[in-house]
């Protein structure tokens, strides 16, 4: 009998892509998959959770402000979407959500720091925070050809 | 999709919500409503059970902060208890669990309340 081969990582990097309709409904389907992915990689429990809780916020994002009815979409004639690529490698995972509503200003964009929202009992405005503590790089591209995208890095801890 | 079940129980003076799914963006409203139908009845001394609960969003912990304040202003709190070991850790490492109250035990998180003013 032969032996089953051994579950392993990925050796060479490679990318799961998800798209959902832009909806709230489909968030806890887009969490599922990153932290199966996630733990794939090779991350704790606790940064799993950490990935999850960044791109749930960034998909939020999307739905909420990117995708409001009232902004200028990039393309208006294609339903709202999300389309993530996820990309697992040896010692990172780089999420990629990319969307065709409204552009944003990120370079320009300071949240305000969490503690100081908190201290102020200010109930919102946490998202981009989040994101910037949880992921070790995030970086914004938009261009009329491609769309949006939020691009999410968290690397493996030596 | 994991929808979101609550369970209602009121212990005395203190109405326990049993959560049972996500807090998310598409799931938060549910708790949101039943937050603010207990207020309008009066019922401003509030403990989450969230030892089935899976996720929370910061929106949703936002709103938490916000629901607490208000009770707060009336004698009462919303409390929060049973947290996931991985919420806990996303509430210290952002700051929540200073303006939100967090138990390990459901019985401890309603008896807190008897150290509130009028407490039975």
């Amino acid at each position: 009998m032969t032996p089953s081969p051994t579950p392993s990582k990925p050796q060479a990097p490679h990318a799961v892509r998800l798209i959902t309709p832009s909806h709230s409904g489909y968030l806890s389907s887009i969490r599922a998959l990153v932290a199966v992915l996630a733990s794939t990689v090779g991350f704790t429990s606790d940064e799993t959770a950490q990935i999850e809780m960044a791109v749930d916020e960034a998909c939020a994002n999307v739905i909420k402000h990117a995708y409001a009815p009232h902004k200028h979409w990039l393309w208006q004639h294609r339903e709202p979407e999300i389309r993530l690529a996820i990309f697992v490698e040896r010692d990172r995972m780089i999420v990629e959500i990319n969307d065709h509503g409204q552009r944003f200003d990120f370079a320009a964009y300071q949240p305000t720091d969490i503690g100081a929202r908190l201290r102020e009992l200010k109930t919102d405005g946490f998202g981009i925070a989040i994101m910037r503590q949880f992921m070790d790089e995030v970086t914004y591209h938009s261009d009329d050809e491609t769309g949006n995208t939020l691009r999410l890095v968290k690397h493996l801890k030596k | 999709m994991k929808e979101l079940r609550i369970e209602k129980e009121t212990k005395g003076k203190v109405h326990l919500l049993h959560l049972v799914g996500s807090l998310d963006m598409h799931y938060f409203p549910i708790l949101e409503r039943q937050i603010k139908n207990l207020f309008q009845q009066g019922a401003y001394r509030i403990v989450l059970d969230c030892r089935e609960a899976d996720y929370v969003s910061s929106a949703g912990l936002g709103a938490l902060v916000g629901f607490a304040r208000e009770a707060r202003e009336h004698d009462g709190d919303v409390r929060l208890v049973n947290l996931s070991q991985n919420t806990c850790q996303i509430m210290e490492l952002l700051g929540f669990t200073k303006v939100l109250q967090t138990y390990n035990n459901l019985n401890l998180a309603i008896t807190s309340f008897t150290k509130l003013p009028g407490a039975p």
